[in-house]
């Protein structure tokens, strides 16, 4: 599923304050994903929210703008749904912004009513960039982007 | 940026003798004598080192006598840097509004 050697890997993890089967709830159910989804300054109307929460169904979530109306869609396909600790959702190729990703969304019960939630984003780009990965690119990239400031 | 010019930043990037050529640069330009000095390689590898460098748009050279200076351009690499960091910049602002919809519906009476 993942190819940690082809590909630029994100990893963003955050605890919340609430457990497990709330958090689950959040992620997959519309009415509550509207409420999140996307980051800030960015609406999601129920009326454009559908989703299949299923191995190999769809989900499509359109964000707007609030600053001025742009819509932004996410959409992809679950590749696993497994109630209530993994979530893996695979996005298709977008314009020149990637060519597919895989989200896995792992929810660990931390035992005090917190959640942990780690998403490990795969984002497939070009043939030319896969390579890279494995030197770890990004953290360099951090750095030299540092040196430039 | 063109999808073309980011492959190619980022697979001038793949390399760590490449990576470590662009640190050096970041401190100033340097000829291609001096950015070979900390390497175990040929200066001519080094030339094509930076050759890939600037068809990829991140170095400049002086293009005055032999010694040609190398120096560092900004540009690619910080929209090589922010591609990922768009992404990540999404699922950061996510979570933040993820954290505050749940306080918000464990505050009120349950509502299932």
């Amino acid at each position: 599923m993942t190819e940690p050697a082809s590909a630029q890997e994100i990893t963003i993890s955050r605890v919340f304050d609430a457990p497990r089967e709330v958090v689950w709830k959040a992620w997959t159910e519309p009415d509550q994903i509207a409420s999140w989804w996307g980051p800030h300054g960015w609406t999601n109307p129920l009326s454009k929210i559908t989703m299949n929460v299923r191995p190999g169904g769809a989900f499509r979530i359109v964000s707007i703008s609030d600053a001025d109306g742009t819509e932004m869609p996410s959409q992809g396909v679950y590749r696993e749904v497994v109630e209530p600790e993994r979530l893996v959702f695979e996005e298709p190729a977008d314009g020149s912004w990637h060519e597919g990703a895989v989200s896995v969304v792992t929810l660990s019960d931390l035992g005090d009513g917190r959640t942990e939630v780690v998403l490990q984003a795969t984002i497939h780009t070009s043939d030319d960039m896969r390579a890279q990965a494995e030197h770890g690119m990004k953290g360099s990239l951090d750095r030299l982007a540092e040196h430039l400031v | 940026m063109a999808t073309d010019q980011l492959s190619a930043t980022f697979a001038a990037l793949a390399d760590p003798t490449r990576r470590a050529i662009l640190a050096r640069l970041a401190e100033g330009e340097a000829t291609v004598n001096q950015l070979a000095e900390p390497f175990p390689i040929t200066v001519q590898a080094v030339s094509k080192h930076l050759k890939v460098l600037e068809r990829a748009g991140l170095v400049t050279r002086g293009r005055s006598a032999q010694l040609r200076p190398s120096r560092l351009k900004g540009e690619a690499l910080r929209e090589a840097a922010d591609w990922l960091a768009g992404y990540r910049r999404f699922w950061e602002g996510s979570f933040d509004r993820l954290d505050a919809h749940l306080r918000q519906i464990q505050k009120g009476p349950a509502n299932d």
